[in-house]
């Protein structure tokens, strides 16, 4: 896995947030508590001198993992946080698709809707996904949180804040061009806190976090962040080989993103 | 490491995505897991083995064969990461393929050497927007060379006849030229064995020279573009983006008005520093206040050009006459435009001056904008990030232009 320059990512980033930040009556952010939406808190803290000047949203669909809580609530404290809880259903059939597309978003809908947020930071990154990759930095979603891939808006140079036409809201991504290694590498050059479950126990540990129905663990010695970043480097299996919905069908990630999907 | 964004360009099925997947499986830079997942698609459909399938992720870009968003892929060669940035060839996706090609410091343009495909107008048309994206070297990789059994005189003939359109449109960067077949992997990181004619370097090689190339502005006095206030209430505290030179303690002056200030600290990545050179985002903490920040610029000594009305190379996507309404996004900042003179149309597919008097969507020209109101600007060949622009009809992408 290819490693890049921090300086410059970080960089990026923070311009990417206050451009956010200026261009947005009403941003909030999603956070999982998973390693890169915190990473992303961390460079918000760094572009807002100190605080985060967003609300943070967690959507819980109550079956989350209790470290998650733990550390949500730990770092909520630490930092300050102005944390909203969106609770989502479970609904019977609660795996893949259906849990993280339909129950999570629909949560996510009525949040937005309740506070009027304009924007929205999400932490995705375009190693993870064929279809994230295509993702621009500043994404537009309609009314119904649809995402028009076939027709995206012309994004050019760090001119993020071009012509966004839509009636709904804008998702930001300020660490699209982030790989899995450097936001490790981040982590521990900022020492951010992270989730425990990241590293082994009893041989293996969690490379990408979802709730506790839709994502298995993966075999793994690695028991410190170095372990973590030594063994990205030589890994060949993508992060989200542990994340059900990812494997359902084809093309899933690309409908779950369209109907509103992170 | 070092990275390198390497835009592909050139017309459709010409081969862009086959090579960038090509690029990857050499460089052992896929996971496995990826391409065995094409490689299922493939068999699904019915056809070979497509590795344009690695990137092309979308249900519509599979099943109709073509690229429709721009996509990046990240391949490692002797030390350097080439973020590989692969682009729509298809003429109606060509605001993707500027939005992809805007990151990229080195173009790969791929020109297929079958006899019915050769140099199309898309494939120059992609040369010409690319030099206005801020690419300084290109490589031509003349692909496909297997379907006309790896012949000299098939190369050749592409090879003098790009070099005369690189001519015309006045092409000062550096051009390479690379006969490959991208889906036999021919030339790409061994030296081809099937065309023992070619004296040059593989196509990998070609890139990892150019990757040690990195064009500075021609300005070296501070330039820094402001960004904003990091906080609204605080009109104190503002954000810049340093373009050139350093910014440092002190007074600053800020344009088009030329206002001083003072600047009484620096802080870059969360960290108080004495200065802020070219490429950081430095928070400004200032004496005094500003009544409006977005889209000034700060400088230290020298001035920056202060004007009106501006005139610049246009590639325009949209039909664009005198009487066009149109909107410039410049500096961060969006300007209605209270006048549009066209002063010269140019076939953008050959690079030559064209009679009219209106510029027609995938064409260029040069034309004089009046901006309505004062702003700081450089040309385009003196510092990029002052000189370039985008420009809108309404909320529909319009084109690019670069100050002359």
């Amino acid at each position: 896995m290819i490693e890049q320059n921090l300086k410059e990512l970080e960089e990026r980033s923070i311009f990417i947030l206050r451009e956010a930040k200026s261009k947005f009556k009403n941003v909030a952010a999603l956070w999982s508590m998973g390693k890169d939406s915190t990473t992303m808190l961390a460079l918000a803290r760094k572009a807002f001198l100190g605080k985060v000047p967003f609300p943070v949203i967690h959507i819980d669909n109550g079956i989350d993992f209790p470290e998650t809580y733990k550390f949500r609530d730990d770092l909520t404290k630490k930092w300050n946080l102005d944390l909203i809880v969106a609770k989502s259903e479970i609904k019977p059939e609660i795996s893949g698709f259906s849990c993280c597309g339909s129950n999570k978003t629909e949560a996510l809908k009525k949040i937005m809707k309740e506070y009027k947020f304009d924007a929205l930071i999400v932490s995705i990154r375009r190693d993870e996904h064929g279809i994230r990759a295509k993702e621009r930095v500043f994404s537009a979603r309609d009314k119904n949180f649809r995402w028009n891939y076939k027709n995206q808006a012309a994004e050019l140079w760090d001119d993020y804040s071009s012509k966004i036409d839509t009636a709904g809201h804008v998702r930001v991504h300020p660490l699209l061009d982030w790989n899995e290694i450097d936001i490790w590498r981040y982590i521990k050059k900022e020492r951010i806190p992270v989730n425990p479950l990241y590293f082994s126990r009893n041989g293996f540990r969690y490379r990408s976090l979802g709730c506790t129905h839709c994502t298995v663990p993966v075999k793994s010695n690695a028991k410190t962040i170095d372990d973590i970043i030594k063994e990205l480097k030589n890994t060949d299996t993508e992060e989200r080989a542990g994340r059900e919905q990812d494997k359902e069908k084809e093309y899933v990630m690309q409908k779950l993103r369209a109907f509103g999907y992170m | 490491m070092l990275v390198r964004n390497v835009t592909m360009q050139g017309h459709k099925d010409h081969g862009k995505s086959t090579l960038i997947g090509s690029i990857l499986m050499l460089t052992n830079s896929v996971s496995q897991a990826r391409i065995e997942e094409a490689k299922k698609y493939s068999q699904k459909l019915g056809k070979p083995f497509e590795p344009a399938f690695i990137l092309d992720s979308f249900e519509e870009e599979r099943e109709g064969g073509l690229t429709i968003d721009t996509t990046r892929a990240e391949a490692s060669y002797k030390g350097v990461a080439f973020e590989l940035i692969d682009v729509p060839g298809h003429e109606e996706l060509i605001k993707n393929m500027m939005s992809g090609a805007s990151f990229a410091d080195i173009a790969i343009l791929l020109v297929s050497a079958k006899p019915d495909e050769g140099i199309r107008d898309q494939t120059k048309r992609h040369v010409f927007v690319a030099r206005m994206l801020g690419i300084n070297s290109i490589i031509v990789a003349i692909n496909k060379m297997d379907s006309v059994e790896y012949k000299k005189e098939v190369y050749d003939k592409l090879v003098n006849e790009i070099n005369s359109f690189f001519k015309n449109i006045n092409f000062s960067g550096s051009v390479r030229f690379v006969p490959i077949s991208a889906y036999n992997g021919e030339n790409i990181k061994e030296k081809s064995e099937k065309m023992g004619w070619y004296k040059g370097k593989p196509l990998l090689e070609e890139l990892f020279f150019l990757s040690k190339k990195k064009d500075k502005p021609k300005i070296k006095d501070l330039r820094a573009v402001v960004q904003g206030f990091i906080e609204e209430e605080n009109k104190k505290l503002i954000s810049a983006r340093v373009l050139s030179g350093c910014l440092r303690k002190g007074t600053i002056s800020v344009y088009p008005n030329g206002i001083k200030r003072k600047a009484l600290n620096l802080i870059v990545n969360g960290k108080k520093v004495a200065k802020a050179c070219e490429n950081d985002t430095v928070a400004i903490e200032l004496d005094a206040p500003l009544n409006e920040a977005r889209g000034l610029v700060i400088s230290s000594s020298s001035k920056p050009i202060i004007t009106k009305k501006i005139n610049a190379l246009v590639f325009s996507t949209i039909k664009l006459g005198n009487n066009s309404k149109i909107s410039i996004r410049l500096l961060g900042k969006e300007f209605a435009a209270k006048k549009l003179s066209i002063n010269e149309v140019i076939d953008a597919s050959n690079g030559l001056h064209k009679k009219g008097n209106f510029i027609k969507p995938l064409d260029a020209g040069r034309v004089a904008i009046d901006l309505g109101d004062y702003v700081a600007v450089e040309k385009y060949s003196e510092l990029k990030g002052m000189g370039r622009f985008t420009f809108y009809s309404g909320s529909k992408f319009g084109g690019v232009g670069i100050i002359e």
